[in-house]
């Protein structure tokens, strides 16, 4: 006891109380002589054991943090770096080269782009070779690894032909052989659909207690991990550090300031702030005991024209689609749209969802079944009366990038049509100014920023007003405004007429926006119809790897609870 | 039994006869080898007959359209002999038309032992056994593992593309100015994703501890035993019995110098 009192003295007070790292007036930027360096003199501390969840607009430099706490940067790059970062009270320059790395692992965003081997065994075995570990206990330890994220199954298979889901919890096994005492998740979930995210989220919380380490987790949507926060830390777009404190505290006393900075906030927390109550739940089953009923939102029915009677304008009638010749894709697929109509494509991956896009499209051709659009058979359309009315918007818009400049990316498609100039640019100044993008005229669309990069490819595809808009997962790994603005364009479009399709795994924006939903599930339509009666095919959704959306699963809760206080009352 | 030999000796195995059969210039040599070639392939493993016809036989036209050439413009040196046929302003001699199977034959050999390396080695056991027996360094070997992760990747994204490019509009290209156009349509989105995920996994690679040392463990030990030392001196010994042979017959041919 005595001698412990006499060793506190001598270490400084900050490092001992279990302090895991430390960063003082921390401040980096890529440039070497930055006006407006990416973080600017950050200080905060992360303790043993403890979970803390990073927040900040998008470009705030999140990311680079990571990299900066285990030890990549700035060395990697030729940066500008001030202040200190300690890990265990020592100096992060005074770690050996890649020393650090084993000490605090990095799962990060993509699930592509993070492995080195093809197979998940020789990947595992990869992270054990660089730290040396002795053949003799590989195998054991890999098994031990494979059963905690519960990948035992897939130890021989290909890394290439795993799910996003599967991918990340490899990325993440082969992270906690390193026996982290840091854990860092840098958007972990950003790429993967809604049962695979809220599946990875709960596998965290399960590890974290085995695996005795800290957390720290960068994310935007911040759904589902609050539960587990301990403290959460934000970020400003200037890269300041704006808040260090208790999750309630942050989203609660701190609300307008956080929505202010472009941080979008946990659902739970929207639906509290909205009503009165001074109840600072942050969990779905805390919502529900402060607020009861009233947490409930009446759904708005986006506008548009949804009247039964509009006109078909496209039709599949046993529609079947084979790769290789003999694998099936799609089997015997049904599907009609009306004029205006705004419908959801969902399922699992794999499910046929981004070919049945691609055949309605037109850019795939198949022998079986029939296929019309408005008036006549896809094969009589000619391409280019096909293209001007039907639109397709690619996942990463970038791939449909084909010039140098913003203005010539969105009139050429006009002046291919052989439209007069001056309609051209008038037609091209409109759509700029509509989508935001005056401002970028001359600059390459592959320069612009995530958001920017939509909104062009949306406008690329508006020469003339469409009959109709197919859209392949538009809202995977965007953020919050980004989707806000495309729904906003999107009814815009539907006012005018133009029936919209969406491939999407979001069930949210299925719930709020869709007139009908498909559900596809191993090639074949499993069901179709309104949304809200979806909510209700329990055995389907669970087939088809859906998430109830967050306002069906606030009301399907709420009647459980309502169940349990009638039989305790009885 | 072919895959389970060590893919460095197995490398060496192909590289050594590929290297003595370019100074034979007769067609019995190679004729030999090849057969032993392929029969070495099918014997010690379980290739089936028509992948591998089906890879080969293309490379069968291109010795053909070699040999053809060469029997046309062979040098002095080894156009002689007496004339066999001529038309127009060609005399094919009877030493032409030698030299001109024996290169056909000699790249037909070449591609035999490449497809019997390429077919039954794992890209990921080639890499391991070139650092570990080789002594490549890891920082280059992991590279190329990892560069090779994203063969298909870049098939895919070229096919994405293509359609997005349809969907705009843009139709094949004609002409070279078209052609051009299209590259580098192509090319820009290819390399920027390229460059981004060649990062990430950089990153994603040192995040892992890896920093390019030779000291490292290995999961899967690459070793050299017997049977790969009998397999190298198998077919080393075998192209100087096939050498010998045609000695004995006569019909060995080195840079020309007939034997």
């Amino acid at each position: 006891m005595h001698l412990e009192r006499s060793g506190r003295q001598s270490v400084n007070k900050k490092h001992l109380n279990n302090t895991l790292v430390d960063v003082e007036n921390y401040s980096f930027d890529y440039e070497s002589n930055p006006f407006d360096p990416l973080f600017n003199e950050l200080t905060f501390s992360i303790r043993k054991n403890e979970t803390v969840l990073l927040m900040g607009p998008s470009g705030a430099g999140k990311s680079t943090l990571a990299l900066c706490l285990n030890g990549l940067y700035p060395e990697a790059v030729e940066g500008y770096a001030k202040g200190s970062i300690r890990f265990e009270g020592r100096p992060i320059e005074d770690f050996k080269p890649g020393e650090l790395n084993q000490r605090v692992g990095v799962v990060f965003q993509d699930p592509e782009s993070q492995f080195c081997m093809i197979t998940v065994e020789n990947e595992l075995a990869f992270t054990m070779e660089n730290l040396q570990v002795p053949r003799e206990q590989m195998d054991r330890k890999m098994d031990h690894v494979l059963e905690s994220v519960g990948m035992t199954a897939f130890r021989q298979r290909n890394i290439h032909e795993l799910s996003g889901g599967q991918k990340q919890k490899v990325a993440l096994a082969s992270v906690l052989l390193l026996n982290p005492s840091l854990l860092i998740l840098d958007e972990p979930t950003a790429n993967l659909d809604p049962a695979s995210r809220y599946e990875f989220i709960q596998l965290i919380y399960k590890l974290k207690q085995e695996w005795n380490m800290s957390v720290l987790i960068i994310e935007h949507q911040l759904d589902d991990w609050v539960e587990q926060t301990d403290r959460v830390l934000a970020m400003n777009r200037h890269g300041q550090l704006i808040a260090d404190c208790p999750p309630h505290e942050a989203f609660y006393d701190r609300y307008k300031e956080m929505v202010g900075e472009g941080i979008h906030l946990p659902k739970v927390v929207k639906t509290a702030q909205a009503s009165s109550t001074y109840a600072k739940p942050l969990t779905e089953a805390e919502l529900l005991n402060v607020l009861g009923e009233s947490a409930l939102e009446e759904k708005v029915k986006s506008s548009g024209i949804q009247e039964e009677n509009q006109e078909v304008i496209l039709e599949l009638k046993g529609v079947s689609f084979f790769r290789k010749k003999h694998i099936p894709i799609l089997n015997g697929v049904d599907l009609s749209l009306r004029k205006g109509e705004f419908v959801g494509i969902v399922g699992e991956n794999g499910a046929g969802k981004s070919t049945l896009l691609q055949i309605m499209a037109g850019i795939l051709t198949t022998k079986e079944g029939k296929r019309r659009f408005i008036n006549k058979e896809y094969e009589k359309w000619d391409e280019r009366e096909l293209r001007r009315e039907l639109g397709f918007v690619f996942q990463n818009p970038e791939h449909q990038f084909i010039t140098d400049t913003v203005y010539e990316e969105i009139s050429f498609g006009m002046t291919l049509n052989g439209k007069k100039e001056e309609d051209v640019n008038d037609r091209t100044e409109y759509l700029m100014d509509k989508f935001h993008l005056e401002k970028k005229r001359w600059a390459n669309p592959f320069s612009l920023s995530g958001g920017q990069k939509r909104r062009l490819s949306v406008a690329t595809m508006l020469d003339e007003t469409p009959r109709l808009l197919l859209f392949d997962e538009p809202t995977f790994g965007q953020d919050a405004r980004t989707t806000h603005e495309l729904m906003n364009m999107i009814t815009d479009l539907r006012n005018q007429g133009t029936a919209i399709v969406f491939v999407t795994h979001d069930m949210d924006l299925v719930n709020n926006y869709c007139d009908r939903v498909y559900v596809l599930n191993e090639g074949e339509v499993a069901y179709e119809g309104v949304p809200s009666e979806l909510w209700s095919e329990k055995s389907l959704l669970e087939k088809a790897k859906l998430r109830l959306p967050y306002q069906v699963r606030l009301q399907q809760e709420l009647k459980r609870m309502e169940r349990k206080e009638v039989v305790g009352h009885a | 039994m072919l895959n389970s030999i060590n893919p460095t000796m197995k490398a060496v195995t192909i590289f050594v006869p590929g290297l003595l059969l370019a100074f034979v210039f007769d067609p019995f040599t190679p004729f030999v080898y090849l057969i032993f070639t392929i029969a070495m392939t099918f014997l010690l493993s379980d290739l089936s007959l028509k992948r591998w016809l089906l890879i080969f036989t293309p490379f069968v036209f291109v010795a053909l359209s070699f040999s053809w050439m060469t029997m046309l413009y062979s040098s002095d040196t080894f156009s002689d002999g007496r004339i066999l046929f001529s038309f127009w302003w060609f005399e094919v001699t009877e030493g032409a038309l030698m030299v001109a199977l024996s290169l056909g034959l000699r790249s037909l050999c070449l591609v035999a032992l490449s497809l019997m390396f390429v077919l039954t080695t794992d890209s990921t056991k080639f890499m391991l056994s070139l650092m570990q027996q080789a002594k490549l360094p890891p920082k280059l070997t992991f590279g190329i593992l990892a560069g090779y992760r994203f063969l298909p990747t870049f098939k895919h994204e070229m096919e994405v593309l293509r359609q997005a490019h349809k969907i705009r509009g843009v139709g094949r290209a004609k002409g070279i100015k078209g052609r051009i156009q299209q590259f580098r349509r192509y090319a820009i989105p290819l390399l920027a994703n390229a460059i981004r995920k060649a990062e990430r996994v950089a990153v994603a690679m040192e995040s892992k501890g890896f920093t390019g040392s030779t000291e490292r463990s290995h999961y899967h030990k690459m070793t050299v035993r017997k049977r790969d030392w009998v397999f190298l001196s198998a077919f080393v010994f075998v192209f100087f019995a096939t050498v010998f042979a045609s000695y004995m017959f006569g019909y060995l041919n080195i840079f020309g110098r007939q034997f």
